[in-house]
């Protein structure tokens, strides 16, 4: 099980992430503190390290930059609320491996988290992808449902393919946004311009089906899986 | 190393003043002396040579063969350069034939030069044994038969006497002159820069609290008068801005307490509800939705705030007006084909001209326009856009949006693009965003050296007008 080191100094903020982080599988631990974190990472070891920038006495960027002058092998995400590019470029070219902007989606989070430890490892390669009888065939970009062809426009078999990728999961309007759509930020008009694109896939995939696979996580975003029963 | 030099503007002014003074009277007091000295000096030449005139007149050989002078023209009166005169007569061979008894004995000149007192006077100046300086003059006088040279000179030393006397005069006189004109004029700066400090006084006292002083403008004509005015009108920019900032925190403070008393109450009556997890689960999406308008709020204030920042004509590149209105068109395509709209470009040509701007805040203007002309459509209607230029101005490419919606209640054709502003008339209030969209697009057309407004004479629908200035071809 792969390890995760939360260091935050917001109490609340700290212990939702490592509910939510443990309940995605993981093993957390948590420290409020630059010195609390570096004798955790030396003396635990974690893959991964969820880094705040603001913190006590010391700067997130400071420590940082000494665990990559020490060498050490780690993944690090940035989280913060100093969100501009040339916060970005400065927490990446110290040495982060990502970095993500308060306020975020849980759900970006579990998605980035995955990818930098490679536990879902991508899908990308197969021509494939299999949801119940839902087929998406990524070369010809055709979508098969119940052995029927369904009729979708570019975006429309863009955006199932990205839900089919992170199926299992829930995806938030800031990942179609930035993943889908490529826009940079997210504002009113992207928003609706989502919402009424996947209602329109929905009716496309699912209405005509009994069993339906594309649901909207209230106040989180879209998910595509077989329901369980 | 730079103690010594005056901090002051007055110090600075007089250090100046006084420094220039000091090197023209300098320069003057040289000029006067030199030519005083010369003047002086050719008057002795001159007197040397009406006195060898006179002293011609005056020679005789003696009975025994000497010369002499004749004593008797002593009587009259004379000046005191007679007395003084120095003179010394001698044959061609270089023997003394007279000495004056002010020489006392010593030779006036040394031996004959080749030539002396041929051709003129031959003035120079002469060092006696006992060191005194010497203006002399040479001439040769033909008296009975015989060849003279005479040779006449005026001691230098009542000259230097005299001009030493000026020259300590000067000495006492210049640095005296100085110090009086850097009285008068650290008085005249003082009076001079007197206004400023009053200025500068009253500036200082002007803060957030009373910002609607102003500095006294004494005279509007002069420099100080004009950099009164200047000030003032800095102080009205400022406090216009001031302004507007207060009331922009004061909105954005009621703008965030909205969803947070929203957040609150669905937090607190989930609460107090027993009906179980399905309740707890609805409130909680509730507060999710409620925190993402929140941000989005947040995000929009940011863009603002980036927007306040931008300046067109400062940008490095230009876009085709028509190339970021198609890619708005195509992003928000699934809005319009939803409610089966008709949206289509008139005088496309036209829209090819380029605006300086950063593209993704022009793109965001845009969008805003776009959205809200898709969004207040009816089902069915038609959204036109059209290009053109200005008729009086063809530097400026005009984009007219128009839909066939409700339109803009009467009066509220400025007040759309306030912050904030949510319009009274009851259709449109359901489909309130941020209250941000149209002043984040004010601001960004107007940074780019624009202007948007909603047609007051539209009858059908709203008519926005956006004018951007488009870069010249040479460009």
């Amino acid at each position: 099980m792969s390890r995760i080191l939360i260091i935050e100094d917001d109490k609340k903020m700290s212990d939702a992430l490592a509910s939510g982080v443990q309940a995605a599988g993981y093993d957390v631990l948590t420290a409020a503190s630059a010195e609390e974190g570096f004798y955790l990472v030396h003396s635990r070891h974690p893959d991964l390290l969820l880094l705040d920038l603001t913190l006590p006495h010391r700067n997130g960027l400071d420590i940082l930059r000494q665990l990559r002058q020490e060498g050490i092998d780690m993944r690090v995400l940035i989280l913060t609320s100093h969100n501009t590019v040339e916060d970005r470029i400065a927490g990446l070219s110290t040495g982060a491996d990502d970095y993500l902007g308060k306020p975020f989606s849980f759900p970006e989070l579990l998605a980035r988290i995955d990818a930098l430890l490679r536990r879902f490892l991508p899908s990308k390669n197969e021509p494939q992808i299999l949801i119940g009888d839902l087929r998406l065939d990524r070369k010809s970009r055709a979508a098969m449902r119940g052995g029927e062809v369904l009729e979708l426009t570019p975006r429309e078999f863009e955006l199932l393919l990205y839900l089919a990728e992170n199926t299992g999961r829930t995806v938030s309007r800031e990942m179609l946004a930035r993943d889908v759509w490529r826009e940079t930020s997210r504002f009113t008009p992207i928003d609706n311009v989502i919402d009424v694109q996947v209602a329109r896939l929905r009716k496309k995939i699912d209405d005509p089906f009994k069993i339906k696979l594309l649901q909207t996580v209230r106040g989180l975003g879209f998910s595509l899986r077989e329901p369980q029963h | 190393m730079r103690q010594w030099w005056p901090s002051n503007l007055r110090s600075r002014l007089t250090f100046w003043y006084v420094g220039v003074l000091a090197v023209l009277l300098v320069v003057y007091a040289t000029l006067v002396f030199a030519f005083q000295y010369v003047v002086l000096s050719k008057q002795i030449v001159h007197d040397e040579i009406q006195d060898v005139e006179t002293v011609e007149g005056l020679l005789f050989f003696d009975s025994t063969g000497t010369l002499q002078l004749r004593q008797d023209y002593y009587s009259r009166p004379q000046s005191h350069l007679l007395i003084d005169r120095m003179m010394e007569v001698r044959d061609p061979s270089g023997i003394v034939l007279y000495r004056s008894p002010t020489l006392k004995g010593m030779s006036l000149g040394g031996p004959t030069r080749p030539g002396e007192g041929d051709a003129d006077f031959g003035e120079r100046l002469t060092r006696l044994d006992d060191g005194t300086h010497v203006l002399l003059i040479s001439h040769i006088h033909g008296m009975d038969n015989r060849q003279l040279l005479i040779r006449l000179g005026y001691s230098l030393a009542p000259l230097r006497a005299r001009m030493l006397q000026f020259l300590l005069v000067l000495l006492i006189a210049i640095p005296l002159a100085l110090l009086m004109a850097a009285i008068a004029g650290q008085a005249i700066a003082r009076r001079a820069l007197r206004p400023i400090e009053r200025m500068a006084t009253r500036a200082e006292g002007i803060t957030a609290k009373n910002l609607q002083d102003r500095l006294e403008i004494l005279n509007p004509e002069d420099e100080l008068g004009h950099l009164a005015s200047v000030f003032n009108h800095l102080l009205n920019r400022l406090e216009q801005s001031f302004e507007q900032l207060q009331r922009f925190t004061a909105d954005v403070a009621h703008e965030l307490r909205t969803p947070i008393a929203a957040l609150r109450t669905i937090g607190e009556v989930a609460l107090e509800d027993d009906r179980g997890e399905r309740s707890c689960k609805e409130a909680l999406s509730s507060i999710l939705e409620e925190t993402s308008r929140l941000s989005e709020t947040i995000d929009a204030l940011l863009l603002l705030a980036r927007a306040e920042a931008t300046q067109g004509a400062r940008e490095p590149k230009a876009w085709p007006l028509k190339s970021v209105v198609d890619e708005v068109l195509a992003l928000l395509e699934v809005l319009s084909e939803e409610k089966s709209l008709n949206v289509f470009q008139e005088g496309g040509a036209l829209g090819e001209g380029s605006i300086r701007a950063d593209r993704g805040l022009l793109r965001t203007a845009i969008m805003n326009v776009l959205h809200n002309a898709i969004k207040f459509s009816p089902e069915g209607g038609v959204v036109r856009v059209s290009y053109s230029r200005s008729e009086t101005d063809p530097q400026i490419l005009q984009l007219l949006v128009q839909d066939e919606g409700a339109g803009i209640a009467k009066g509220e054709h400025d007040r759309v693009f306030e912050r904030f502003f949510t319009s009274s008339a009851r259709e449109t209030a359901i489909y309130s965003g941020t209250g941000l969209g149209l002043s984040v697009a004010k601001l960004i057309i107007e940074r780019l050296g624009g202007s948007i407004r909603f047609d007051v004479q539209a009858t059908s629908g709203a008519r926005c007008l956006i004018e951007l200035p488009v870069i010249g071809r040479e460009q």
